[in-house]
């Protein structure tokens, strides 16, 4: 076993992003290392990790403000790995899809490996004062992403961006604070550590319900915000129109998934012990995102637009899957985020491609394009249909997942999405998928060719994932089947567990 | 007689003597400028060396009949102004080496003496004189490049000054008529409640003269247009080190001298910190001078520094719940220990910030008439000038709070002081202030890294690239390491309150 994998996993890509500064042209093969050391150690780590295990992993501990009760700690349970897994591949799939950039690449690959630095860090602190810090650190290598390689507005859209989600995260820290100054240890002192202080609000004599509802709704804005969940949603369809393809593909593969692990990290440990109303709103949220983004994504005219309003929607699935609070439930829903984290860089990567193949991505201006690029159009289909819920592809497993979990506990809310939604979500993919790509070919467009091999190669090494874990879940729904377990049961802190 | 006795004081004296000897050594020699300068930073690096070795001492020291105390506050604050000049002077470096440059340093000499003499004087007098020195020797240097723009500066600040001045010690005479003393611990021990409405009068002009220092809202006016006319560098000094002289006397004078009215300035400084730190973001959002923005932004900062105050109003003498590491830490002393971070924190951005400008208004000004701190001229300037560019994103960033950063972990203190005694509505007012702000710094950031440059690449001075990189190193390493600084400042804090 690798001795320190997870800070590893951290400093690798944050030299790696120093490096590439300073490499110039040849930034593309540092961010390439850069990127594959923490994939194989992440794939080391899948080898070792214990799938029946209910406790931390890998956990390092170090004090570092001890005057303030900050330590600097790092683990992994169910919950956290198979996002630290996921991060790790998109990460080098993006890099490899982004090859050809030629506009400042030294900056564009340091900002997509400092990136990975933040979401790894998210995943895997174990201190809200140092999940704090890396969730505020993903803001900025997307604040540049979409500010310098974006499109026509892309200053409004990064601004809008970084400002929307700081609020939330600000609202956030006041939470954090409320928790800290509420819970002492035994010997007096604070502290910030996260599964101590969750374990702590389920005592109603440290933490009567009337002041953990507030803390629970700040936390939960700042969680929902980021999924985006409606009507938190807003600056989604901005950023994600502006910025470059890569920028997007991390945006709805990694950093809406922050939102959703915070959901099972920090709130459904705190559901249980809040006013009950907040299952209601909670509930409602979720199928608000699902029906809205499916109907909004179908009067898309852009069709990055309608993969972004898709990402409301599949993220909702999140949402609903977590609040209906059953074992298949949180399983489908943690799968759900692994699921479309995955899925949803093919849908954007494909709408990257047309754009800079055609130069347009109005799809009412496309038409038969399958006809000049057979291979992307394989690829991209087999994308949408993973997305729109195809079985033997993730996405199913995860959405039936989620609906058959949640029956039991949330029936009219489930029934409310499928008959609002699963037809609704075919129509947009398929409508886009024949308006764009099939037909007869439109003259204008009879001189475009398939995309280059690593664009091509990305996406389909994508698919194949797809492919696995829709036929063979259980890869990684056994973790989350442990997760979702130990998310049922009252929170064990770490010296509990006797990890440090 | 024994000079070692009078050791800690040492760095002052230092200062003093260097300073008539810059002035005596300039109008001997020739082109001396950059000598001058270079002697300047040896000594405030001496200075700094002698402050350090006092840094957390235990036991206050008391000199000169009871009204100089040099104590864990006092070395803190002195700390801060030292790095300030120095930093300044380095900057200078690039820019005053010719004739009149020996002046220019030794007015920064005199000005950082005073400011030195503010932070440990327990007694008004004394503290007036440290206050005098530290501002007439900046009314100078605010108009040293002797432009229009200087001279309007200088004027604006030289009349406010000295209003402020005037009614800060007329609050002063109130207090030695009502008292008989004029040291702080003499009118903490008496009863100021017998004088009835007097001492809110006292009260009023002590904290009138103080906010024009810290510049808080109503009392601001004057320091866009003075940020803004004066030299860019002697800006720096007047943001980050003569405001902060502004708080030192303030936490003196009223946490110990006037700590029996804390109800009535407790009320004050509430509203004057909403205020200010609203106003202060509202009106940066509107600018494009980017020396104006700063200067707002310091306004809005002030607002967030003042939360202390109103902390240790709120929480004065309640027992402390929260235990630290073992050690059991008050709201009032956390609250006072934020305060510290952020002025420490603050001082260094915009220190950093204002010789950002410096350099931008130094490549500009050579080619065109038009206003060299205008925000176009920051288009594309990561091209024009790397180095400039990058650390001002960073001081940008710290500004607004982002981690891990000076500015954050002051925020971070300073605020969850504020939920610590249950000043949850400033808390509340204080976060979304922090969100506005960042409306302007990524406003100056996208001018910086996401639009087309203005002009060709340029050199950037030596002496800015030193200052900026140090600056920057500095800001960092606190928002990474905070451990010792919370430890210092929580130190610090302790002096203020009752043992």
């Amino acid at each position: 076993m690798i001795a320190n994998a997870i800070s590893l996993m951290i400093i690798v890509p944050l030299i790696g992003a120093l490096v590439s500064f300073f490499a110039g042209s040849k930034a593309k093969f540092v961010a390439l290392v850069a990127s594959l050391i923490p994939l194989v150690l992440s794939l080391q780590m899948y080898m070792e990790f214990d799938k029946t295990s209910k406790i931390m992993q890998f956990v390092e501990s170090y004090n570092w403000v001890p005057t303030l009760g900050v330590k600097y700690t790092v683990g992994v349970d169910g919950i956290g790995f198979p996002l630290l897994l996921l991060s790790t591949i998109v990460t080098v799939l993006v890099i490899i899809y982004s090859w050809g950039e030629t506009k400042k690449p030294n900056q564009y690959f340091a900002l997509l490996l400092l990136n990975e630095v933040g979401v790894l860090g998210v995943f895997t602190a174990l201190d809200f004062f140092l999940f704090y810090i890396f969730w505020e650190i993903v803001l900025i290598p997307m604040f540049f992403l979409i500010g310098s390689w974006g499109g026509p507005r892309k200053d409004y859209a990064a601004i809008k961006f970084f400002i929307y989600t700081h609020v939330a995260s600000l609202v956030m820290l006041l939470a954090i604070f409320a928790l800290y100054f509420t819970y002492q240890l035994p010997d007096g002192s604070r502290t910030f550590d996260m599964l101590t202080l969750l374990q702590a609000t389920s005592d109603k004599t440290i933490f009567p319900t009337s002041l953990l509802n507030i803390i629970f709704a700040g936390l939960l804005l700042g969680f929902l915000v980021k999924m985006p969940a409606f009507p938190f949603h807003t600056w989604l369809p901005d950023a994600h129109v502006e910025a470059p393809t890569a920028g997007s593909v991390v945006l709805a593969a990694l950093l809406l998934k922050m939102g959703g692990y915070g959901l099972f990290r920090v709130i459904m440990p705190m559901l249980p012990n809040v006013d009950k109303a907040f299952v209601t709103i909670i509930a409602i949220i979720a199928v608000l995102s699902i029906v809205y983004g499916a109907f909004m994504a179908l009067a898309q005219k852009d069709i990055k637009k309608l993969v972004a309003y898709s990402s409301v929607s599949h993220m909702g699935f999140v949402t609903l899957g977590a609040v209906a609070f059953t074992w298949m439930s949180i399983q489908g829903a943690m799968f759900q985020q692994f699921s479309h984290g995955i899925i949803t860089c093919v849908l954007f990567m494909s709408a990257g491609t047309i754009q800079h193949v055609v130069g347009t991505r109005v799809i009412a201006d496309l038409g038969g394009l399958a006809d000049r690029m057979p291979k992307f159009a394989v690829l991209m289909m087999a994308g949408f249909m993973a997305s729109l819920g195809l079985p033997g592809m993730s996405g199913f497993v995860a959405e039936f997942m989620v609906l058959t979990g949640s029956y039991p506990t949330l029936p009219t809310y489930t029934i409310i999405v499928v008959f609002l939604s699963v037809a609704t979500t075919a129509a947009y993919h398929l409508w886009a998928m024949q308006k764009a790509m099939f037909g007869p070919i439109l003259k204008k467009y009879m001189n475009v060719h398939d995309p280059h091999s690593y664009e091509l190669f990305s996406m389909a090494m994508i698919i194949v994932l797809t492919l696995i874990f829709g036929i063979q879940p259980g890869l990684i729904t056994d973790i989350m089947g442990t997760a979702a377990t130990q998310l049922m049961e009252p929170v064990v802190t770490l010296s509990q567990m006797g990890v440090i | 007689m024994d000079f070692s006795h009078y050791a800690p004081l040492w760095g002052e004296a230092l200062l003093t003597a260097l300073a008539v000897l810059v002035v005596l050594l300039g109008s001997l020699m020739k082109d001396s400028g950059k000598l001058m300068g270079y002697l300047s930073a040896a000594g405030i690096v001496a200075a700094l060396a002698i402050v350090a070795n006092t840094l957390t001492i235990a036991k206050p020291a008391i000199f000169f009949f009871d009204t100089v105390s040099v104590d864990a506050l006092s070395q803190f604050f002195k700390a801060v102004f030292l790095i300030v000049s120095l930093l300044v002077v380095i900057a200078s470096l690039s820019k005053y080496t010719g004739k009149g440059a020996d002046v220019y340093y030794a007015l920064l000499l005199f000005a950082t003496v005073g400011m030195m003499v503010v932070a440990s004087s327990v007694d008004l007098v004394t503290l007036f004189v440290g206050f005098e020195l530290a501002s007439l020797s900046t009314y100078a240097l605010a108009a040293f490049d002797k432009s229009k723009k200087n001279l309007e500066a200088a004027m604006k600040y030289f009349i406010f000054g000295s209003v402020s001045s005037a009614f800060m010690l007329f609050g002063f005479s109130l207090l030695y008529g009502m008292t008989g003393s004029t040291k702080l611990a003499d009118i903490a021990a008496a009863s100021l409640a017998d004088f009835g409405p007097a001492t809110l009068v006292a009260l009023l002009f002590v904290i009138a003269g103080f906010a024009f220092k810290m510049a808080l809202v109503p009392f601001h006016m004057w320091a866009p247009d003075t940020y803004e006319g004066a030299p860019a560098l002697v800006s720096a000094m007047l943001a980050a080190g003569s405001k902060k002289m502004g708080f030192a006397a303030a936490f003196r004078v009223l946490l110990i001298g006037l700590i029996a009215l804390r109800m009535e300035w407790y009320l004050a400084f509430a509203i004057l910190a909403a205020v200010t730190m609203t106003l202060g973001n509202l009106a940066a959002c509107w600018q494009d001078n980017v020396r104006r923005i700063l200067a707002y932004s310091s306004i809005a900062q002030a607002g967030y520094i003042a939360i202390g105050f109103v902390v240790v109003g709120a929480a004065y003498g309640a027992a402390p719940v929260t235990a630290f590491n073992g050690l059991a830490v008050p709201a009032a002393q956390l609250g006072i220990a934020g305060a510290l971070l952020l002025i420490l924190g603050h001082a260094l951005m915009k220190t950093g910030a204002f010789i950002g400008t410096a350099q931008v208004a130094s490549m500009v000004s050579a080619s065109s008439e038009k206003d060299p701190d205008d925000i176009s001229n920051y288009a594309g300037l990561a091209q024009r000038a790397p180095i400039t560019a990058f650390c001002m994103l960073i001081f940008m960033f710290a500004l607004a709070g982002i981690p891990p950063t000076a500015g954050y972990i002051g925020k971070f203190v300073l605020f969850s002081s504020a939920i610590y005694s249950g000043l949850l509505w400033l808390a509340v007012i204080a976060i979304l202030n922090s969100a506005l702000s960042l409306v302007y710094y990524l406003r100056i950031i996208s001018y910086m890294y996401l639009k087309e440059p203005a002009g060709p690449k340029v050199s950037e001075p030596k002496g800015y690239v030193v200052a900026l990189v140090l600056t920057l190193i500095a800001v960092v390493w606190i928002g990474v390491f905070p451990q010792s600084f919370v430890d210092w400042a929580l130190q610090a804090a302790a002096v203020l309150l009752p043992q």
